[in-house]
């Protein structure tokens, strides 16, 4: 008897007499069949020693092999739906946090672009010199790659995340229907260890040159305006502070 | 030999593999095979009434390169009905050797 004839023997079989799982037993004898392929053995001398395939599903037939826990299944899949929805609500607001994050780079990296090309539109840029300008566009530069890392770190972590719950999913319904579980994943971001180095190194360098940039830029801008408090010296808030 | 008196002890067999450590279906086929005169093909479905009879428990673990396999691990269950039978098959076994042992001294 040939694998084929064997397998189409033996799901017919299992299948006459509604043995639960039976994709799952298939599925045994498929490997089985593999790892003996692989050792050398014909598909004749494997489906002789595996046994007569009508024996064999009489065998899976037996009564004790038909209890099966699943008249608890529409418990889980309502309980795992009142999970869904307070993890859903869980999940919208994280990724809208991203999406927050995801907004503020792109408003730095505008701000970088309008301070460096000198565009102020529609006056919503505060009056500066260039070069203090120029310089805290430099501080903003950083701070739109910073932005734009905790993004990418944020979606990787959030992609786990979900994929994590998603597995936890599976092995709950698998549990109630007494199938076998995957094993479950982490939720730390799933990141190779060279990406990991270089968001952590990128991360690092436009922390330090936000920080120093943005400290340089209000020292050249209290040593140009004169003050400290620059910003009532150049009539930032719509008053100076001199009056 | 009597198919049914060799599945109890199969069983046996079974679970003394397990107790050792986690096994996938075909590992404890090859092994059994190569020390039973069983069809290979009788493991899966006794693999599955153990299950059924909350003596064993299975997971799945992913290998590199291939369908993800399926585990077999002996539950609490398991483990002390495993240690029970062995005591009890080692004491059985024992008092029939020695009946049959000392009916062929009888004979010489």
């Amino acid at each position: 008897m040939t694998k084929n004839e064997f397998m189409i023997q033996l799901s017919g079989e299992l299948h006459k007499r509604n043995v639960l799982d039976a994709a799952d037993i298939i599925e045994e004898y498929e490997q089985h069949f593999a790892f003996k392929l692989a050792d050398g053995y014909s598909e004749e001398e494997i489906a002789a020693k595996l046994g007569n395939p009508v024996a064999l599903a009489i065998q899976f037939d037996e009564p004790d092999v038909k209890k099966q826990k699943s008249g608890s299944r529409p418990f889980v899949i309502a309980g795992l739906c009142g999970v869904d929805l307070f993890a859903g609500l869980f999940f919208i607001l994280l990724a809208a946090w991203g999406l927050v994050m995801a907004m503020v780079s792109l408003a730095s990296a505008t701000l970088t672009v309008c301070l460096f090309g000198g565009l102020n539109l529609y006056n919503l840029i505060p009056t500066m010199p260039y070069w203090c300008g120029a310089i805290l566009a430099l501080s903003f530069a950083a701070l739109t790659v910073l932005l734009a890392v905790g993004c990418v770190y944020f979606a990787a972590f959030l992609r786990q995340l979900v994929r994590s719950f998603g597995r936890f999913q599976h092995n709950v319904l698998a549990g109630a229907s007494g199938k076998a579980m995957l094993p479950s994943l982490t939720i730390s971001p799933q990141l190779s260890p060279a990406g990991k180095r270089r968001l952590r190194s990128a991360a690092l360098v436009s922390l330090a040159l936000f920080a120093a940039c943005f400290v340089l830029s209000y020292f050249v801008c209290s040593v140009s305006a004169g003050s400290l408090e620059f910003w009532h010296t150049w009539g930032w808030f719509g008053y100076t502070g001199l009056n | 030999m009597n198919t049914q008196y060799k599945k109890g002890v199969v069983e046996l067999c079974v679970l003394s593999l397990l107790h050792q450590r986690d096994c996938y279906g075909y590992e404890i086929s090859d092994v059994l095979s190569k020390h039973i005169d069983i069809a290979d093909g009788t493991v899966y479905p006794l693999l599955r009434k153990l299950k059924a009879d909350g003596l064993l428990t299975t997971y799945l673990q992913e290998e590199s390169g291939g369908p993800p396999r399926k585990y077999y691990k002996l539950t609490e269950l398991g483990r002390e009905t495993y240690q029970n039978d062995r005591a009890e098959y080692l004491r059985f076994a024992q008092s029939v050797r020695k009946l049959l042992e000392d009916e062929s001294d009888d004979k010489e």
